[in-house]
């Protein structure tokens, strides 16, 4: 073939234009026109390299024939002559044909083939199969055919079995790793040798990437690993129930751990009920059975299980049923795990909770378990049941804040202590608490703050310490002190007050005796003895008083009751006073008690506290009456003696007081009733000696009622 | 000499009138604080003599005192506590509260004596 340097037919000759065949246009066109789109790339640059004075050699060119030879494939080399270029070659269709078809199919597939000729000894790879062996097919030299595209490492190998193979006459089949850029890569080779008179003449290949196969293998011999180490590793037990066969697979480790026989990979499902705890199987059972039964396909189950040791372990069964089209049960799989530690734990809980309640119940009277914003996390029984009559609250069922369900006045106490005790402070602090049915209760409450391992505040602890007894000790105690220094005043007063009531008459006796030895007129002598007796009188009062008083304390061991006759008894007073009474011109009377009442007394201890009353009343009044009358109260089993008169009265804020020895005014300077004031102190010593009470009733300027009550004896 | 007893009870006041009477002085002798009020108003007694528990219902001396010391007019006038009251620390209590000497009962007549004596020294 005779070219122009741009690609023109210029001549041909026979051979030549019989392979094009008459039908296609030759001289005058170009050979680009000519060639297969694929080659025209490939004639370019031959064109270029033989017009620059290079000789190309042994290049392929494709064309279209029109004959059922299909596509003619000549092997040409060019070169240049003068201004023409000169291709000479050969139609190689016939040798290409084979190469052809593997070239196709290997392109259509990701499978690459190859072949080896025994006899010229080649060795043909598809582009694919360059590109498998991590070659790019257009750097190789077509000439090298042979086994030098393999790397290194597998070139012996892929010899060794390519040579087995033609003394064998057996095809092969084989894995090989290819190492590309660090990429791994998995080729699976195979050989097939095509024979001529039991010969090998030829040996068809292909080789395919099976990398992700392969992966995909070792993945699942990982995975496969990784379960048989679970199994062996969990105390859980994989099973596999057929309901139909009542056969049952259980995993080897899971048989192993229960004794069950481990040669059969199925047991009967009544071997394994065998090991469940009697107390459990028919529980179990019944769960077992509404489980299958039950739409849902999840299934649970839980009861106790013998292990080879003996002991019984808590399971909880987790499984999936799978059912046929009618619903029915068919197989059931599933799960079996040890849940001994934590239902153990979990009973552990529940006991400490219960114990704890019970410490929370029995302590202290009151406990509150709070969080640092105050609700209410645990309380006693009785809290509770305070709360809700109250509030209709369940403080534990319900976040409470405590501060909430507290009494009204013991809310600032609270939010002190409480802030105390979030900055970590123990507060201890003694409230009384007013109770339903109105009696005092004593707390001592302490707030006590819990801290986590960091030492922050985490929960507050409240407790309430019954104290009520001690408190009750502790007040009679502070109040016996009061009274004993009251007493030791009392006692002081009494003194001072005897003191001035001698004093007062015992300077007129003193004076008036210095003035008796001077005075020499015989009438002033008279009047001045007069003034003698009068202080005389006065003093002697006073200590006839101040021994009766003392006389009080000795007295009570040695009391002597006598039973009399009241009626009689008062009267013997009354009449002693008759006298004083119609000196001062008064309406003075005595109503007896038509019931003659008989009470037990000490008659002289009676009347002395007797007469000192009708005395006041007759010295205190002026004008009207002073009115005795003696009754009976036979429900409260008492007599009563009333002595009302119609005197100056006495003063309300007074009239609590008049008992007192002295209190009512000698405290200070200002004494403002006139003598000792013994006498009433006294009537009340007495009349409480005898077993009886007295009180008076009083308005000022109108008059006092004096009322006395002895207690009746049969 | 012009001297103001206050005094409840009849015969002390009595046994100091006869007392003082003849020591030449001239005595006014009245129950209650009231009645004594109204006499430093008109006359100028030189000295005054208060018993302090003057009854039932009645000024004390000790609030009469008070009173007295709050008349421009005696300011000076000095007044003493004649008194049954004669326990330990009385006397330093009606000191305390402004009298300027005190008397316990039954009365040292030659001390008070003494004492009126000196006032009238000093008024001459």
């Amino acid at each position: 073939m005779v070219l122009d340097t741009k690609g023109g037919i210029q001549q041909l000759n026979n051979c030549a234009n019989a392979s094009f065949q008459s039908d296609i246009p030759c001289i005058g066109t170009s050979l680009y026109s000519v060639v297969l789109d694929k080659y025209e790339s490939v004639l370019k640059e031959i064109i270029q390299k033989v017009t620059s004075g290079e000789t190309v050699l042994n290049q392929q060119l494709k064309f279209p024939t029109t004959t059922s030879k299909g596509i003619l494939t000549l092997r040409l080399d060019f070169s240049l002559e003068g201004e023409n270029i000169y291709a000479i070659g050969v139609d190689v269709t016939a040798a290409d044909k084979e190469h052809q078809a593997l070239q196709a199919t290997s392109e259509l597939g990701k499978i690459a083939a190859w072949y080896y000729n025994p006899i010229t000894k080649e060795l043909f790879w598809s582009k694919e199969c360059y590109k498998l062996h991590g070659i790019d097919p257009e750097d190789v030299e077509r000439d090298q055919k042979g086994f030098y595209n393999y790397q290194e490492e597998i070139r012996d190998r892929a010899k060794k079995y390519l040579y087995e193979l033609l003394e064998t006459k057996q095809p092969y089949d084989y894995v090989e790793t290819v190492t590309k850029d660090g990429k791994k890569t998995y080729l699976r080779i195979i050989a097939e040798p095509v024979f001529n008179n039991n010969k090998v003449i030829f040996v068809n290949g292909t080789v395919a990437d099976v990398t992700e196969r392969q992966e995909y293998i070792q993945q699942l011999e990982e995975s496969e690993e990784t379960k048989k180490l679970a199994l062996k590793g969990i105390r859980s037990g994989l099973f596999d129930h057929h309901i139909e066969s009542n056969l049952v697979y259980y995993s080897p480790s899971f048989r192993k751990m229960l004794g069950l026989p481990l040669k059969e990979e199925f047991l009967p499902e009544e071997t394994f009920r065998k090991m469940i705890h009697p107390d459990d199987v028919e529980e179990a059972l019944a769960r077992h059975l509404s489980n299958l039964k039950k739409e849902s396909a999840y299934y649970f189950n839980h009861y106790r299980l013998r292990h080879l040791d003996g002991k019984y372990r808590y399971y909880e069964v987790y499984g999936y049923c799978k059912k046929d089209a009618n619903g029915t049960t068919t197989r059931l799989i599933g799960n079996l795990i040890d849940v001994d530690k934590r239902k153990k734990n979990e009973q552990i809980i529940l006991k400490n909770q219960r114990r704890m309640q019970a410490m929370i119940n029995n302590g202290f009277v009151y406990t509150f378990l709070l969080d640092t914003e105050g609700k209410i996390l645990l309380t006693d029984d009785i809290s509770i049941e305070i709360i809700k009559e109250d509030f209709n609250v369940n403080p534990i069922k319900t976040a409470v804040r405590f501060i909430d369900v507290l009494p009204l006045n013991f809310k600032n106490t609270f939010a002190d202590s409480f802030n105390e005790a979030l900055k970590g402070k123990i507060t201890r602090k003694e409230v009384e608490r007013v109770m339903q049915q109105g009696n005092s209760q004593w707390l001592e409450v302490k707030y006590t703050p819990i801290t986590d391992q960091d030492d922050k505040v985490t929960t507050v602890l409240i407790t309430g310490l019954d104290i009520t007894e001690r408190k009750i000790a502790e007040i009679a105690i502070r109040e016996a002190h009061n009274k004993e220094q009251e007493l030791n005043s009392l006692k002081t007063n009494i003194l001072a007050n005897f003191s001035h009531e001698i004093r007062t008459p015992l300077n007129g006796i003193m004076a008036i005796s210095e003035l008796l030895i001077s005075e020499e007129d015989p009438q002033e002598r008279d009047k001045l003895l007069g003034y003698l007796k009068d202080s005389k009188d006065r003093l002697l009062e006073t200590i006839n008083n101040l021994s009766n008083f003392s006389e009080v304390e000795t007295i009570k061991t040695d009391l002597n009751l006598t039973k009399c006759d009241l009626n009689f008894t008062v009267e013997t007073s009354y009449r002693e006073y008759d006298h004083l009474a119609e000196l001062k011109e008064l309406d003075y009377k005595l109503i007896l008690d038509e019931n003659s009442p008989k009470v037990a007394i000490n008659e002289q201890l009676f009347r002395t506290a007797f007469n000192n009353i009708i005395h006041n009343a007759i010295k205190y009044t002026h004008e009207g009456s002073v009115i005795i009358t003696i009754t009976s109260d036979a429900t409260q089993n008492v007599s009563i003696i009333t002595v009302k008169d119609t005197g100056i009265g006495i003063e309300t804020v007074n009239l609590r007081k008049i008992f007192d020895p002295f209190v009512q005014e000698s405290i200070g300077m200002s004494r403002k009733y006139e003598g000792t004031g013994i006498g009433l102190s006294l009537s009340k010593r007495y009349l409480e000696l005898l077993g009886g009470t007295i009180e008076v009733q009083s308005e000022i300027e109108k008059g006092s009622r004096f009322i006395i009550k002895l207690p009746l004896c049969s | 000499m012009n001297i103001l007893y206050v005094e409840d009870n009849k015969i002390n006041a009595m046994v100091m009138d006869k007392m003082l009477s003849k020591e030449h002085s001239k005595i006014t002798i009245v129950e209650n604080g009231f009645d004594a009020l109204k006499i430093v108003q008109d006359d100028m007694p030189d000295l005054i003599l208060l018993d302090i528990n003057l009854g039932k219902n009645q000024m004390d001396g000790c609030e009469l005192l008070k009173k007295i010391q709050e008349l421009p007019a005696h300011k000076n006038t000095p007044v003493f506590a004649v008194t049954a009251y004669a326990m330990p620390g009385d006397e330093k209590r009606f000191i305390n509260i402004g009298f300027d000497q005190y008397f316990s009962k039954p009365i040292d007549f030659p001390a008070l004596l003494s004492e009126i004596k000196k006032i009238r020294i000093t008024k001459n």
